[in-house]
């Protein structure tokens, strides 16, 4: 029962980990694939988690982005998440958490209102990405946009640090409000 | 015998051919290595950083106390906004040096280019000339906004003129009131006043006075129309004079 940290351990050469988070097993698994199948040049590592904490018996490297997985269809999904949150460090949302959204292409489908995960986002300060991770063009696309998050959080692109990246991807103050 | 040195130097070709392969591969394999390790060295650099960032972060004192949540936003956002002012001052200094260098590396190899020259130095003279065509621009612009800056002074001077005078107009429109009103509550017109009700009451006394005189004589004054008027002036009610001054 330990709350994530993030620079508890030393980084390994040339590996970047990439935690991702949510309550949806199938999604997980397929944007994993997606994640595996894009070349760049550091070692991947994908960890898949259904819930948090994670057992503090197994061996794990470094985790350097934490992805969160909310499904708009669900509410239970957002409920879990924002759960889950009280169990990271507060040193991760210096730029190394995101938040990624799924099901916003369905209106009549959406539980969970859009705002209210950009208040989510807003609050902590991390960035929002949409994605529809049931077509696989996207998926491949959003795969690697996360790729590349993942590298400069993992300190491989030089020059670029992962809360330059945060205050790079910063969304205006007030979030809108959509007129119903 | 003939045929053996082509074979030794077919062989010799080969080994060479392959001598080459080898050493083209042992190149490119040496290369991978060599940029390999300029990118671990790059991330080790750029991992060192941040670590060392986290620690000196970890050095400064955290306040303990409770800080409303408002506060907490506020003080959020003013750091994140310290955060975009230092990237756009490192980014405006980069670009300065850069230009910097740019200007050097193009001074030096002037004299080296030959017919590239003038083309470059025909785009240096345009350069200038639109330079001084946007500082002339500037300069006419100040001197606009200087002349709208006067005139806006001017016409607020004029709508301050017009406001004081007519407050002096509503002034004296106010005191001219006064005094009008003042004559009326004064000892004059008392006394005027109290002339005009005696005045009326001798009046009506004489009138009443004369409309005895003529029933008494018991005359049909009704026939003749010169009596008849004099008797319906004498019946006037003389107290309206008093009420209405003016009439």
């Amino acid at each position: 029962m330990s709350v994530l940290r993030s620079m508890d351990k030393l980084p390994d050469l040339n590996r970047a980990t990439v935690l991702l988070v949510s309550t949806e097993d199938a999604l997980l698994q397929q944007l994993a694939e997606s994640m595996l199948k894009d070349d760049c040049a550091s070692e991947l590592r994908v960890h898949l988690a259904n819930s948090l904490p994670l057992p503090s018996n197994v061996n794990r490297p470094r985790i350097d982005l934490i992805v969160f997985v909310i499904n708009l269809h669900s509410k239970y999904s957002l409920q879990k998440v924002e759960e889950f949150l009280q169990h990271v460090d507060s040193s991760f949302f210096l730029g190394k958490v995101c938040f990624l959204v799924t099901g916003a292409g369905r209106e009549s489908h959406c539980s969970v209102h859009q705002n209210t995960v950009i208040k989510l986002a807003h609050t902590y300060r991390s960035p929002l990405l949409f994605c529809d991770l049931q077509v696989e063009s996207f998926r491949a696309a959003m795969a690697r946009r996360l790729v590349r998050i993942l590298q400069i959080c993992a300190g491989h692109v030089p020059g670029v640090s992962a809360l330059n990246l945060m205050s790079l991807l910063r969304s205006p103050e007030n979030p809108p409000s959509k007129e119903l | 015998m003939e045929e053996q040195p082509p074979e030794r130097s077919e062989a010799g070709a080969e080994a060479c051919g392959e001598k080459r392969g080898l050493s083209q591969a042992a190149e490119e394999s040496i290369e991978d290595r060599i940029s390999l390790l300029l990118r671990l060295r790059a991330q080790t650099k750029q991992q060192l950083l941040e670590y060392k960032s986290m620690v000196d972060t970890n050095e400064e004192k955290t306040p303990e106390q409770i800080v409303q949540e408002k506060q907490i936003e506020v003080k959020i956002e003013d750091l994140e906004n310290e955060i975009e002012d230092v990237k756009s001052n490192i980014e405006m200094k980069s670009l300065a040096l850069s230009r910097m260098k740019l200007s050097v590396a193009l001074r030096d190899n002037m004299e080296n280019m030959g017919p590239e020259n003038c083309v470059l130095t025909d785009d240096m003279k345009h350069i200038l000339k639109l330079q001084k065509l946007i500082m002339k621009s500037k300069e006419e612009s100040s001197e606009l906004e200087k002349k709208l800056l006067d005139v806006r002074k001017k016409r607020l001077q004029l709508k301050q003129a017009s406001r004081s005078k007519l407050l002096e107009i509503q002034t004296e429109k106010n005191k001219q009131k006064e005094d009008v009103d003042k004559m009326e509550n004064s000892e004059t017109i008392k006394t005027m006043k109290k002339k005009l009700q005696t005045e009326i009451k001798i009046t009506t006394v004489v009138q009443h006075t004369f409309q005895g005189l003529i029933l008494a004589s018991k005359t049909n004054w009704a026939e003749d129309p010169a009596l008849r008027e004099t008797v319906l002036q004498l019946e006037k009610d003389l107290t309206r004079y008093e009420k209405n001054p003016t009439v």
